[in-house]
C-alpha cells in the first residue's frame, strides 16, 4: 500500500544559513530528497512555500528576535515532530555566548547605540528549546551531510533518528590519529558530540567543540586534564563555551573542583 | 540623526527584503531591510585568542565562510607579524577560488538566470535548459570540492590556520583539480557568452562609485593590501574607515556604509569595472569583446561580471597548482607576539570584506568586520528607488516588483536565496500623516517655506511657513531668508529638515505628498529649480534626513490668490504639524 509522503518544512532562524546550505550541497541526493518527502517550505531552495500542518519541521538557527520567537511557537503548533538542526538551534550557537547577567544588553547597546528598531524587537539569542519542546537534536556547525541524510532517511520512514552517543574521540581513534591532548594541545574531542568524522584532528588540528557538548561527557575530567597541562580556568571555560552558547552553562556549572 | 560610533555588526545574510511605497505618482519610500536577528559577532570575539577568533568569525556566513576565514587570517597575521611561505599563499588563493566558483555558479545559473529566461526557479528551468542546469551543478560541486580539499569540509572547515595549514593535499589530489579545471573550459566559455550576452533591461541606469581590493603587481585577483576606487583613488587597507564609515538605520540590523557621504558598490561588477583591463587569457579576450559603458551604470551587469570571473578562476587554478606542486609542504609558522594591530582585506564573491583586529596580552581587544552587503545596502536602496520611479513614470507600475527583485538579486546579497523579496505597497489615502509621525521620531523638524508668492498656488509653501511662525513654531525659514545665511541649520544637523512647497505630481489639486528630499533630486519629472542652491548647502548626511512636503497646485499662473483645494490642504497640514 502506498503511503502519503510526509509533509516536511525546513526553517531558518538566526544563524549563518549553513545547515540549509549543507542540505543544498547534497547535490547528488537533492532530487531524491525532494521526491521522497513533500517539502512544504524551504526558503533557500524554493519560492512556493506553504505554512500549513506538518509532519516534521527541521529548524536551523537560534531565536534572537521577537518575530522569531513567534515563528518558532507557530512551527511547534503546526508540526508533529520538531528537529533542531545545527548548533545554533540545538545549543544557541556562537551568538548565545553572553552568559553573564546583562552582558548581552550591554553589548547590544554598544553596537547599535540608542536607535529604536522599527521592525522587530531584538532578544538575547537562545536555542529553540528555550521556547518550545524539541523532539530530536541534530548538532553540527554545520550539520554533517552523512549524518543528515541518515537522520532524514529514518524520519521520512517514521522512525526516530539514531544519533551518535559518543564523543569525537571515538571517530578520531577509528581514523588512527595521534592524540593531541597527549602532546599538550587543548583538544575538546573527549567532551564534544561525534558526527564530523574528527575532521579537525584528521588535519592535525585540535577539536574546537563546534558539535556542542555530548550529554554523557565527563567535563570534570577534561577540565582537570587541561589544568594539568597548564591551561587556566578562564581559558578552559572560554574554549568550552565558544560554540555552544547558553547550552553549555549547565555543563560548566557541574564541573567538580572548578572555580565558581 | 544622532551620530553613533559604529564598530560592530550583525550578519547580513539570511532574511531580508525591500519594500517600496507608492503614493499616487511618486515613490515615497524604499527600504532595504535585513530581518535577520542581531548576533553581535564582533563583540563575541573580544577576550578570545587569535586562534579562537579565526574559528568563530567564519560562522558569520556559510556562503562566504572561506572569505571570512581568509580575511581573518590575513588580519591576524598582519597583527602578529606572521609571514607565511609562498605555498601557503598559493593554497589560500586556491581555496578562495573554490568559493568564488561555487558562489558565482550558484548565483548566475540558479538565482539569476531563471528571471531572464522566464522561469520561477531553477528546477522549473531544468526542463528547457537541462545542460545549463547540469553544468552549473557540476561547477558548484567542483568549487565545493576545492573548498573541502583546502579547508577540510564544504562549510566552516578549520584546516586554514594562523601560520599556514594543518595539512596539505597530495600531489595527486592537486593534479586532479588541475585537470578537472582544464576540462571545464569549454563550458566556462559558454557561460561567459551566455551571461554577457543576456538582454539586460535599461532600468535602472545611474552612476555610482566602485570599490575593490587592489591586487599586487597589477594583476586581477581577490586580495590585496590596498583598496582601489573607480575614481582612481587608492587607500591603504589600514585607512579602510575612510571608505566605510559604518552607520545604523532603524529598519535593519545590518549596518551601512558611504564614502565621503556617498553610496558606493562592491562585488564582481566593481572588480571588473576597476580591474578588467588587467584580465589576460580567455577572460581578457571575453572582457574586450563584451565590456561596454553600460557596465559602469547598470547593476544588472553584475551577473555578466560574475561569469567573467568564473572564467578567470578556471584559468588561474592550473597556474596555481603548477607552482604548488614544485614546493615542499611548509610547517606552521610559529609566532610569539602577543600584541599588535592588523587589518586584512579580501574580495568575498559579493565584494570587499574587511577584518580588523587589535590584540593585547594574547587576546583580542578590538574587532571590526565590514561585510559587502553592508556596503552595498545604500546602493541597493538607491537603485531600487530609481527603478521604481522610472517604471512608474513610464506607466509600468506592474513591472516594479519584479524589477526590484532583479536589482536586489544582481547585487548578490546572500539573502538572494529567498525567492521573492520585493514588495510594492500602495500608500493609503493621507499616508503623509503616518510618514510625518515617523519623521517626528527623528527629532523636532526645521521648516523651510519654498515658492513664489506671485505665482498663485506656488506661494503655498511660503504661506504655510508664515502660518507656522504665527502659531509660535520655532526654526521656520523662508527661502528668501536663506540666501543671507552661511549655514542656517548649523545647530540642527541632527534634526529633520522639511521643505514646504507646491510640487506638481500631476495629481488632484490639494493632494499632500511627503517624501525624502533626495528622491526629488533623482526624479526627472519632479526636478526643481531650487535644488542647486539648496543641495550645495546641505551635507549628504543631512540630505538623507530631509523631506519635502509637497502640495499639488491647481495653477501656478501669475497672481496672488491661492486656490480653494490648495488652501484646504494648507489648513490640514497646519493642523497636523501644530497638533
Amino acid at each position: 500500500m502506498k503511503k502519503d509522503k510526509l509533509k516536511i518544512g525546513i526553517y531558518e532562524l538566526t544563524g549563518c544559513a549553513g545547515d540549509a546550505l549543507l542540505i543544498l550541497d547534497c547535490e547528488k541526493e537533492l532530487v531524491d530528497i525532494f521526491q521522497a518527502a513533500d517539502i512544504q517550505s524551504f526558503l533557500m531552495a524554493k519560492s512556493d512555500n506553504i505554512d500549513g500542518e506538518l509532519d516534521v519541521a527541521l529548524v536551523e538557527g537560534s531565536v534572537s528576535t521577537e518575530k522569531e520567537r513567534k515563528e518558532v511557537l507557530d512551527i511547534r503548533k503546526r508540526a508533529k515532530v520538531v528537529v533542531a538542526i545545527g548548533i545554533c538551534s540545538c545549543f544557541g550557537g556562537i551568538q548565545a555566548a553572553f552568559l553573564k547577567e546583562n552582558e548581552w544588553e550591554k553589548n547590544f547597546k554598544e553596537v547599535y547605540g540608542k536607535i529604536k528598531m522599527t521592525h522587530t524587537k531584538p532578544l538575547h539569542s537562545k536555542p529553540i528549546d528555550a521556547y518550545i519542546k524539541v523532539d530530536y537534536y541534530l548538532p553540527g556547525c554545520p550539520i554533517d551531510k552523512e549524518q543528515f541524510l541518515s537522520t532524514f532517511n529514518r524520519i521520512i520512514r517514521g522512525n526516530p533518528p539514531e544519533l551518535y552517543r559518543f564523543p569525537v574521540c571515538v571517530e578520531c581513534k577509528w581514523n588512527e590519529n595521534d592524540c593531541l591532548l597527549n602532546k599538550g594541545i587543548p583538544c575538546l574531542g573527549p567532551v564534544t558530540a561525534a558526527g564530523c568524522g574528527a575532521v579537525c584532528i584528521n588535519h592535525n588540528l585540535p577539536c574546537v567543540g563546534c558539535w556542542g557538548p555530548l550529554a554523557e561527557a565527563n567535563f570534570t575530567s577534561e577540565y582537570h586534564l587541561l589544568k594539568e597541562k597548564g591551561f587556566t580556568d578562564d581559558f578552559i571555560k572560554k574554549k568550552m563555551g565558544n560554540f555552544s552558547g547558553t547550552g553549555i552553562a549547565d555543563f560548566l556549572g557541574k564541573i567538580k573542583g572548578a572555580k565558581r | 540623526m544622532k551620530k553613533i560610533k559604529i564598530d560592530h555588526l550583525a550578519r547580513v545574510e539570511g532574511n531580508g527584503g525591500v519594500i517600496a511605497t507608492i503614493d499616487g505618482r511618486a515613490v515615497t519610500d524604499v527600504k532595504f531591510a535585513i530581518y535577520e536577528g542581531p548576533r553581535l559577532v564582533e563583540r563575541l570575539t573580544l577576550g578570545k585568542t587569535p586562534e579562537e577568533d579565526v574559528n568563530i568569525v567564519p560562522r558569520i556566513c556559510a556562503i562566504c565562510t572561506v572569505s571570512h576565514k581568509y580575511a581573518a587570517l590575513r588580519a591576524m597575521e598582519n597583527a602578529l607579524s606572521v609571514n607565511v611561505p609562498p605555498k601557503v599563499s598559493l593554497f589560500r588563493e586556491l581555496m578562495h577560488l573554490g568559493e568564488m566558483i561555487e558562489s558565482h555558479s550558484l548565483h548566475t545559473y540558479y538565482l539569476a538566470l531563471p528571471d531572464y529566461v522566464g522561469f520561477p526557479n531553477a528546477i522549473a528551468m531544468a526542463a528547457q535548459f537541462s545542460l545549463e542546469v547540469k553544468i552549473a551543478l557540476e561547477m558548484k560541486e567542483f568549487g565545493n570540492h576545492i573548498m573541502k580539499t583546502a579547508a577540510g569540509r564544504y562549510i566552516h572547515g578549520e584546516n586554514p590556520v594562523i601560520g599556514g595549514f594543518g595539512k596539505f593535499p597530495s600531489k595527486d589530489e592537486l593534479l586532479w583539480i588541475k585537470s578537472r579545471a582544464i576540462q571545464f573550459m569549454p563550458f566556462v566559455l559558454k557561460t561567459v557568452d551566455l551571461f554577457c550576452g543576456l538582454d539586460y533591461p535599461l532600468v535602472p541606469e545611474e552612476k555610482t562609485m566602485y570599490a575593490c581590493c587592489n591586487p599586487e603587481k597589477n594583476q586581477y585577483g581577490f586580495a590585496g593590501e590596498e583598496i582601489l576606487l573607480s575614481t582612481g583613488e587608492i587607500l591603504s587597507k589600514d585607512d579602510y574607515k575612510k571608505l566605510t564609515n559604518e552607520f545604523v538605520v532603524s529598519h535593519s540590523y545590518a549596518k551601512r556604509s558611504r564614502y565621503k557621504g556617498k553610496p558606493y558598490s562592491v562585488g564582481a561588477l566593481a572588480r571588473v569595472n576597476n580591474l578588467g583591463e588587467r584580465l589576460k587569457g580567455e577572460a581578457g579576450k571575453m572582457y574586450r569583446q563584451y565590456f561596454n559603458r553600460r557596465w559602469k551604470t547598470n547593476p544588472l551587469f553584475n551577473n555578466a561580471a560574475q561569469a567573467l570571473e568564473i572564467c578567470y578562476a578556471f584559468e588561474r587554478i592550473p597556474q596555481i597548482i603548477d607552482k604548488m606542486i614544485k614546493l615542499p609542504d611548509p610547517p606552521l609558522v610559529p609566532y610569539k607576539t602577543k600584541e599588535g594591530k592588523g587589518t586584512g582585506i579580501v574580495e568575498a564573491p559579493r565584494g570587499l570584506l574587511i577584518h580588523s583586529y587589535e590584540i593585547a596580552d594574547g587576546l583580542v581587544t578590538y574587532t571590526d568586520i565590514i561585510t559587502p552587503t553592508a556596503q552595498n545596502a545604500e546602493d541597493i536602496e538607491r537603485y531600487c528607488y530609481i527603478a521604481a520611479q522610472n517604471l512608474l513614470n513610464k506607466g509600468e507600475e506592474g513591472k516594479i516588483r519584479d524589477r526590484m527583485d532583479l536589482v536586489v538579486r544582481a547585487f548578490d546579497p546572500c539573502i538572494s536565496c529567498s525567492a521573492h523579496m520585493a514588495q510594492v505597497k500602495k500608500a493609503l489615502p493621507e499616508s503623509w500623516k503616518e510618514k510625518w509621525a515617523e519623521i517626528r521620531e527623528h527629532g523636532s523638524p526645521i521648516f523651510v517655506g519654498v515658492g513664489k508668492s506671485d505665482h498663485s498656488d506656488d506661494g503655498v509653501g511660503l504661506q504655510l511657513a508664515l502660518a507656522l511662525r504665527k502659531r509660535g513654531i520655532n526654526d521656520v525659514w523662508l527661502e528668501s531668508e536663506l540666501a543671507d545665511q552661511d549655514s542656517p541649520w548649523k545647530n540642527g544637523l541632527d534634526r529633520p529638515l522639511v521643505f514646504l512647497d507646491a510640487v506638481d505630481f500631476r495629481e488632484e489639486p490639494g493632494k499632500v505628498t511627503l517624501l525624502p528630499f533626495h528622491y526629488i533630486l533623482s526624479n526627472t519629472v519632479l526636478s526643481h529649480r531650487l535644488l542647486p542652491f539648496l543641495t550645495s548647502n546641505i551635507s549628504y548626511n543631512h540630505l538623507k534626513n530631509s523631506y519635502v512636503l509637497g502640495i499639488q497646485p491647481q495653477t501656478t499662473e501669475e497672481g496672488h490668490k491661492i486656490s480653494r483645494p490648495v488652501l484646504q490642504a494648507l489648513n490640514k497640514v497646519l493642523k497636523q504639524i501644530t497638533n
